[in-house]
């Protein structure tokens, strides 16, 4: 936990769902932490999660078919020093009982990007998507 | 991401550069796996990379188990810091081969 008080902010953008949209999902959340002043280490941690969680919307809920026109939505709140970042896409519906990473021991490519995101963020929670929404994911982080 | 690969002998060098997501990741496969192939001891030098996610630890994975059937090593060179941090929280130190 930081011992800077951070200040208050929220922002959201929309990204096209689609692999080549996540160097711009990455810079989108750099501005903000950097808006945010959260120290470099934590920034780029917190960087990694999100993307991974970006990633998962256009690999598992759009099955990799990149799409000229689906959207996702991503939102980063901050209020009194605890981070959230909420995700919104219209693919398929996400079981969060499956949703799991591999045993880290064995050893294969893949399985990973959930892993991240558990090590990385306080709480991983799926919610009720509201129309127009199918899914609702939200990572929260004390700063 | 950008690359340039050097060879001399039976090493061959890759330089990537750039940012290592989804988005590139087959082509940094496409880069890297024929020389392994060719059994060709691989240097993947990694100083110019500073973000990579799951899929490009995947790809170092991918290499190194490749490595290993094709009888010949994938080294892992000039790591960057936030790459190295990746990698230790794959719990990868230990087993890739990292200098």
């Amino acid at each position: 936990m930081s011992e800077t008080a951070h200040q208050d902010h929220i922002e959201k953008k929309a990204f096209l769902v689609n692999s080549s949209s996540l160097k711009e999902v990455r810079n989108f959340c750099r501005d903000v932490f950097e808006k945010l002043q959260i120290q470099e280490d934590l920034k780029d941690e917190l960087v990694l999660a999100i993307a991974e969680a970006a990633q998962n919307i256009v690999k598992h809920a759009f099955k990799n078919a990149a799409s000229p026109t689906e959207l996702m939505v991503v939102q980063i709140s901050c209020e009194n020093n605890k981070l959230q970042i909420a995700f919104y896409d219209r693919g398929t519906p996400v079981d969060p009982k499956k949703v799991k990473h591999r045993e880290i021991d064995n050893v294969k490519p893949g399985g990973l990007g959930t892993f991240f995101i558990q090590e990385i963020m306080d709480a991983v929670e799926f919610k009720d998507g509201k129309k127009p929404w199918i899914n609702h994911l939200v990572l929260t982080k004390q700063l | 991401m950008s690359y340039k690969v050097t060879e001399e002998g039976n090493i061959a060098t890759v330089h990537l550069d750039g940012e290592i997501d989804m988005d590139v990741t087959e082509k940094a496969k496409e880069v890297i796996f024929p020389h392994i192939d060719a059994g060709k001891e691989v240097h993947l030098n990694l100083s110019n990379v500073q973000y990579m996610d799951s899929s490009g630890i995947s790809v170092l994975i991918e290499s190194h188990q490749k490595g290993l059937e094709k009888g010949t090593k994938v080294i892992i060179k000039d790591v960057s810091k936030s790459v190295l941090k990746v990698i230790m929280m794959a719990k990868l130190e230990q087993i890739l081969n990292l200098e």
